[in-house]
């Protein structure tokens, strides 16, 4: 695969220490995910717990599948829709890609402006200078040590469940709320339904399956090897979603607990971290916002750039010239010149972006999870590893229970005007 | 001749000698093992389920394509023909374009259409990678065929003629049953060949490497990065695998050894020759990052008293590989290294004159156990080309070229 090489230059994996599959974790935890967590805590308090366990059952399933595709047939997932469903198909494919991609782009730099702003720098600085260096770090190939120092910044994360610990929250409405959901009428909200989308669209967003089956790929692991990175998987993704259930308890008990239900911007959500750290939440805030944002700011645009091209047969490379590649480069600097651009416009919500485009993340996940489910279960292209019937029931189940949310919320938003 | 696209030909409509419309083409397809380029056959989607067309009964293709049978004597597609399909196999798949010397992704087929004994021949012309054959798959059906041709025609084409794509099929009885061969593929350079290889999925890599002769196969793998000629390796089988090594320059074939794990370096060692075995079990006993982990033991070595006319003699039957043959070696009858000879100074020299007398000064040579940075400091020092490698009795061992210098530098940078 081109990806072998081209790759190389700016290669998005741990070699020796962690896998393709905890990154990706990590990864998950952007901006967009500390947003929708920590609005999830304030609006709903403890009422959002339940889905966390699905959606990481769910997010452990396709995960798998991902990297189980790749590890088999050695190609990318773009690839293999190409492949098997034809030029057409992975071109609009493709353009919802990009789309949903501009989204979480948009949102990580909101992560940026919101996270630097509590240090009182202005976003008309903040913005265009970090913009210029994660499309520096990328082009100029620094990306490996850069990665190891973002992953070592993540420990970050672990703040939240210390705060989440140190707000006294009511631990056992807590751990019954994570296994038994609300009423029939709080579910039924608009509003709640809309964030339902959001986290199921954050913890599993379509763009991490492309990646994550990428990185295995790249990483070469073999139909033999892959067992071994089924624990790396795993492992991220039980990580991530119990930072996630920690950022909404720490959230519930400080910020819901107190009437304050809104989170409308940074300052709110570092609100939360006061039992932590008392003044000084902001800048734990700030930090770990800030590092998981410029992170996955480096990661999407490059990935979703060599995703596009891969698919429709375009020519991609940091390692190449711009003559050479010129889609590639193009896609790559517009999404982040584009992402950035939006920031700037005075007066944004924000929050309310980025948890829009969560929602989107959510609203598109069928789709991508149909082409999974179609092409894991040829045994042409599987053998013997396509899926068994339980992965299919889950793969099949989450797919259903998305659009449900998604015709679900329309409809009450429709009856709710 | 006309040209006609793959993808307007495919899903328009057939009808039978009375004009009445029996089915939509669903494939074409070629039998390769009589021609590579000719449709030989038409699969027709029916109400009855799929049907084979014989290209020979179609009549004419004009919007929609015209039978000489009726649909009744069509006999059903079971799929197990040893035909090459377009719209499955070739389309949208990835293919070895050998001018090019890269590995694309086919986007449209373009046909070219003759008369022939008031007959229409249909054949494969060229592949389009390009923007054009993009477009007319994205836009056919959406926008209207003339409007959409007149836009195509200002899009200049991306064609790769037929005569230069090497088919890429990881099954290998299909491979038997259809002569996939890469015949065009390994008259290449072995550096191209690797770096194609490279940007192919596993299995496809380990489906050309099980078809090349084994010595192409052995001068590709050299190239190939370390990586990936791991992962080559490990997928072939063993008695594959050795043959392969045993072509390959020892040098390359001990690195490459050396870097598998254990088991699976016995397991080849077992199925080579025992002359070749022996050689690689050698140097394989060598440290990699010392000299004689570097070296190869192919090189051309000669008595002192031998004249240039014998030299050249001697080059002309030697069975290696040409390059070490930058310089030749001077061994007296003990084996000890005496001298060198560069092969400059043998072409310019008359045929009589002892070879000892075209001696290169000094001497220059290294012990087996020499550290890389050494020999790379003798390379530079010295200018040299080759660097002959000495035991402890200064008996000639083995031979350093240019070229391993050059990679273990470059790994360094």
């Amino acid at each position: 695969m081109r990806f072998l090489k081209r790759w190389k230059t700016r290669t998005l994996l741990f070699l020796a220490v962690v896998g393709p599959g905890f990154i990706t974790a990590n990864v998950d935890n952007d901006a967009g995910g500390i947003w929708t967590y920590s609005s999830a805590g304030a609006q709903f308090g403890h009422m959002l717990l339940w889905t966390l366990i699905p959606i990481t059952i769910a997010l452990i399933v396709i995960q798998e599948i991902c990297s189980r595709m790749g590890a088999v047939t050695g190609k990318g997932l773009s690839d293999l829709i190409r492949e098997e469903f034809g030029l057409r198909i992975t071109f609009l494919m493709m353009l919802g890609l990009i789309i949903v991609n501009f989204g979480n782009v948009v949102t990580e730099f909101a992560g940026i402006a919101g996270s630097l702003e509590l240090f009182g720098l202005s976003k008309y600085i903040t913005v265009p200078v970090c913009a210029v260096i994660v499309w520096l770090i990328v082009v100029k190939g620094q990306y490996k040590t850069v990665e190891k120092v973002f992953l070592a910044a993540s420990f970050f994360y672990v703040t939240y469940i210390l705060a989440g610990v140190l707000a006294k929250p009511a631990w056992l409405d807590a751990i019954v709320a994570t296994v038994v959901p609300p009423h029939r009428d709080v579910l039924m909200r608009p509003d709640y339904l809309y964030m339902f989308i959001a986290t199921v669209g954050t913890t599993i967003a379509p763009w991490m399956q492309f990646y994550l089956q990428a990185s295995i790929v790249e990483k070469g692991v073999t139909k033999r090897q892959y067992k071994a990175s089924r624990l790396d998987v795993i492992t991220g993704c039980i990580f991530t979603d119990v930072v996630a259930w920690f950022i909404i308890v720490a959230c519930a008990a400080t910020l819901y607990a107190h009437g304050f239900r809104n989170v409308n911007s940074a300052k709110d959500a570092a609100e939360a971290l006061h039992p932590l750290a008392g003044d000084y939440a902001y800048i734990l805030f700030a930090m770990g916002l800030f590092n998981a944002s410029l992170f996955a700011a480096s990661i999407l645009p490059l990935s979703t750039a060599y995703t596009v091209c891969e698919g429709l047969g375009f020519e991609s490379g940091v390692g190449k010239k711009f003559r050479e590649a010129p889609v590639f480069y193009w896609l790559y600097t517009i999404l982040i010149v584009a992402g950035a651009g939006v920031i700037l416009t005075p007066n944004l919500p924000l929050v309310k972006i980025s948890i829009l485009s969560q929602v989107v993340n959510g609203i598109v996940l069928p789709f991508v999870l149909i082409f999974m489910i179609l092409l894991v279960n040829k045994k042409e292209l599987m053998g013997e590893y396509v899926n068994t019937p339980l992965f299919n029931v889950i793969t099949w189940a989450t797919t259903i229970i998305t659009i449900a949310l998604t015709v679900a919320w329309f409809w009450t938003l429709g009856k709710g005007g | 001749m006309t040209t006609v696209a793959l993808s307007e030909l495919l899903g328009s409509p057939v009808f039978d000698p009375a004009g009445t419309r029996c089915g939509r083409v669903r494939e074409l397809a070629l039998t390769p093992q009589e021609d590579p380029a000719r449709i030989s056959t038409v699969i027709v989607r029916t109400t009855s389920g799929d049907r084979l067309l014989p290209f020979q009964a179609v009549l004419s293709i004009n919007g929609g394509l015209r039978a000489s049978t009726s649909s009744s004597e069509w006999s059903p597609a079971n799929g197990a023909e040893g035909l090459f399909f377009l719209e499955r196999d070739l389309l949208d798949q990835q293919v070895i374009d050998v001018h090019g010397r890269k590995v694309v992704r086919v986007n449209d087929v373009d046909l070219h259409q003759d008369i022939v004994a008031d007959h229409p021949v249909l054949k494969v012309g060229s592949v389009d990678v390009g923007t054009r054959g993009a477009l007319r798959r994205l836009l056919k059906g959406v926008v209207p065929l003339s409007a959409l041709r007149a836009l195509l025609r200002k899009i200049p084409p991306k064609p790769i003629p037929w005569e230069f794509v090497d088919l890429i099929e990881t099954d290998p009885a299909r491979r038997i049953k259809l002569k996939i061969s890469h015949e065009r593929l390994a008259k290449l350079h072995p550096a191209d060949i690797a770096d194609i290889v490279e940007d192919l999925a596993p299995d496809e890599r380990e489906a050309v490497f099980e078809t090349l002769d084994e010595e192409v196969a052995a001068e590709a793998l050299e190239e190939v990065e370390p990586k990936v000629q791991k992962a080559i390796v490990e997928s072939l089988d063993s008695d594959r695998a050795a043959d392969i090594v045993e072509e390959m320059q020892p040098d390359a074939a001990a690195d490459l050894l050396a870097d598998l794990p254990e088991e699976r370096t016995s397991e080849i060692l077992l199925e080579m020759e025992p002359e070749g075995r022996k050689e690689m079990v050698e140097l394989l006993e060598f440290g990699e990052n010392t000299a004689a982990g570097r070296m190869t033991t192919e090189y051309l070595a000669l008595s002192p008293s031998a004249t240039a006319e014998e030299a050249v003699d001697a080059l002309r039957h030697f069975d290696g590989s040409v390059e070490t043959l930058s310089t030749l070696f001077l061994v007296d009858s003990r084996g000890t290294l005496v001298g060198t000879v560069p092969l400059a100074k043998l072409v310019l020299a008359s045929s009589s004159t002892p070879l000892l007398a075209l001696t290169q000064e000094p001497l220059i040579s290294c012990h087996a156990g020499a550290k890389e940075k050494e020999v790379a400091e003798l390379f530079d020092k010295y200018n040299l080309l080759t660097l002959p490698v000495v035991d402890d009795h200064n008996q000639l061992t083995g031979v350093i070229t240019s070229d391993d210098v050059i990679s273990l530098l470059r790994a360094k940078l």
